[in-house]
């Protein structure tokens, strides 16, 4: 009796804080979108407490009146979103992969301060380094300047506001995010399981499909879905790379808030990305529920 | 020189007494929208320490005080959103328009009609959106047409990512008022922009370096961009169209949840004084309603048409109005034109 309750106070003491977090800092926020989706648009912002089906009617397709009218524009719009953020994931994966694996190769010494200088971004504020970003891109910028001086191009080419310039951007923000679970599974390798696999007559090709990839895959689903996620939801690099006319979903959730001034709509819009991201943790949850089970 | 060296000397001997109990005001305004040495020269004054916090558009502005920020004392909205915040009543009387010295305001920049009287805010500044653009990119241009032209000869421009800006240069060219609520006439001036969006490289504040630099040959901007036409007059201009534009203005505004209320309304009394008024405008280079203070700014700003337009200009500008539910008939029309490329 005593063990079992002491059992039950640990459990409510481990389970306590997160429970309140997660509830008051997810949960929460979570209904009164879910709620205010389902309203009507306050004149000055806000809502009016009338039901009202139009916000999702406008995105999936029954709603026409003089301010609620379907348009196939909000899902085309949220597509695009989800393209670049399926992009963003690949380059990010694609240069920290081995830059994590090299790293977590390294004397310690010398890997902490790689460590250190991957989060050195981190240190400046965001905007800051986007503006930089465009001075490089920029048809006078550095990189048009380097390429016409190296006589690669005779002409500027058109880098700022386009979709290379955001997905460019959004895997020079996130790059950190997905470094760091990559890193944490890669030092995990274990190194004499791949020079058995050597040993064994295992090309390196073979030794890295069938030995290290299984073995970094956690890291490898966990790195991808917190750089999805945020960058999804992205709308300061598509505005200041993409000048705003590379539009993506963040975008349009923040045009609702601000200048629209339509709260419903706006959480109708972030609604739809919520729904999309639990799907993709869902079928996270089963990837990984399959691979310990494997 | 004596009185100011006694002024100085009691600034420096009271500024530490003053420390001990130290009245402050808090602002809240547009990023750099206002003369940092007026605010010195208030604290110099009176005693009372400012502090300004900026913010980039009046939604955002709005969306804060709603959400229940505090500890802001004046606001300065555009005289739409001066209408939307005394709506919601949030605008704190102050009887300025009784004040001494504000006999100094020309009377037609009263424009919120919910304060005739200007029995809340003061008038603050006002200005015109036009076009800068580079001289030698865009040759001399002075209208719209011109202006998108450049687009279609292969050339690249940037219109605000503004809504109503940017629909209302459609609404000006198809001929129809800045404040329309005819979802046809809204519709037509959306298409006016979706066919002259050939070389629109950009929805974008942060033009003018880049008109500067000749990463493009034109912006949409605001007369604000006279201070840069200063440094750069060899390289860039800036115009009002000839079909027309926006007129904004801001006025001064206190709020019901101001914690300093008399500091606040020292402010505005304060920046009623010409000499305070023509003070900003120095370093601003913007339109001030203060009469008399139009004969104490240099007389480049002064005489500067783009900035001071004769009154024939001034009558082809127009100012917007809160639109209330109708601007959702913006709303969507705006997401049409950024998905249109």
């Amino acid at each position: 009796m005593t063990l079992a309750r002491r059992k039950l106070l640990q459990l409510i003491g481990l389970l306590g804080v997160p429970s309140v977090f997660l509830l008051v800092f997810f949960l929460c926020p979570l209904v009164i979108m879910l709620i205010y989706s389902g309203l009507t648009p306050g004149l000055y912002g806000g809502v009016d407490w009338v039901f009202s089906h139009l916000n999702y009617g406008r995105i999936l397709g029954w709603a026409d009146t003089r301010y609620e009218k379907f348009d196939p524009v909000y899902l085309a719009i949220f597509l695009r979103s989800l393209r670049l953020a399926a992009l963003t994931v690949l380059a990010s994966l694609l240069i920290s992969y081995p830059a994590a694996f090299w790293i977590s190769r390294m004397r310690p010494a010398r890997r902490d301060f790689a460590i250190f200088l991957v989060t050195l971004p981190f240190f400046v504020s965001l905007i800051v380094r986007l503006f930089a970003w465009v001075l490089i891109l920029r048809p006078t910028g550095f990189l048009n300047q380097g390429l016409m001086g190296l006589g690669l191009t005779s002409a500027p080419v058109e880098f700022l506001y386009t979709d290379f310039a955001v997905i460019l951007g959004m895997t020079y923000v996130f790059i950190p995010f997905m470094f760091l679970p990559l890193y944490g599974s890669l030092e995990k390798l274990d190194m004499t399981q791949i020079e058995a696999s050597a040993d064994l007559g295992a090309s390196r090709l073979q030794t890295f499909r069938k030995v290290v990839l299984p073995a970094t895959l956690p890291g490898i689903i966990g790195g991808s879905i917190i750089t999805f996620i945020p960058a999804l939801g992205n709308f300061i690099v598509p505005s200041v790379l993409g000048g705003a006319k590379v539009l993506m979903i963040g975008n349009l959730i923040e045009q609702q808030f601000l200048s629209a001034r339509n709260w419903p709509f706006g959480s109708a819009l972030a609604m739809l990305v919520m729904t999309a991201v639990l799907v993709l943790l869902v079928v996270q949850l089963r990837l990984a529920r399959r691979e310990g089970m494997s | 020189m004596k009185p100011t060296h006694l002024a100085l000397t009691s600034a420096l001997v009271l500024a530490p007494m003053a420390g001990a109990a130290q009245e402050t005001l808090s602002l809240y305004n547009w990023g750099d929208y206002i003369n940092p040495e007026v605010l010195d020269a208030f604290t110099e004054e009176t005693g009372i320490a400012v502090t300004l916090d900026t913010y980039g558009s009046n939604e955002e502005m709005l969306a804060k005080i709603q959400a229940g920020a505090t500890g802001y004392d004046i606001v300065f909205p555009s005289v739409h959103m001066h209408d939307i915040l005394f709506q919601l009543g949030l605008l704190a009387k102050t009887d300025i328009g009784q004040a001494p010295g504000f006999e100094n305001i020309d009377p037609q920049f009263i424009r919120a009609k919910t304060d005739p009287e200007a029995e809340y805010c003061l008038p603050y500044a006002w200005g015109n959106v036009g076009i800068v653009y580079n001289k030698a990119l865009a040759g001399e241009i002075s209208s719209w047409e011109e202006f998108f032209a450049l687009g279609s000869e292969g050339q690249k421009i940037t219109v605000l990512d503004d809504l109503r800006e940017t629909i209302g240069i459609g609404l000006i060219m198809t001929g129809s008022p800045v404040n329309s609520t005819d979802p046809a006439e809204v519709e037509a001036a959306a298409d006016y922009i979706v066919d002259h969006l050939q070389g629109v490289t950009a929805f974008t504040y942060d033009s003018v370096p880049q008109v500067i630099s000749g990463d493009v040959a034109a912006a949409h901007w605001y007369v604000g961009a006279n201070i840069f036409v200063a440094d750069n007059s060899d390289t860039i201009a800036y115009v009002i169209p000839e079909e027309g534009a926006t007129l904004y203005q801001e006025d001064m505004c206190v709020l019901t949840s101001a914690p300093n209320p008399e500091a606040a309304k020292k402010f505005l009394e304060f920046y009623l004084r010409p000499e305070i008024a023509a003070l900003n405008v120095k370093q601003q280079m913007n339109g001030t309603p203060n009469i008399p203070a139009q004969d104490l700014i240099p007389e480049e700003i002064a005489s500067n048409p783009t900035i001071y337009p004769p009154q024939e200009v001034i009558d082809r500008l127009q100012i917007f109005e809160d639109l209330g539910r109708d601007l959702q008939l913006y709303n969507t029309e705006w997401t049409r034109i950024k998905t249109a490329q």
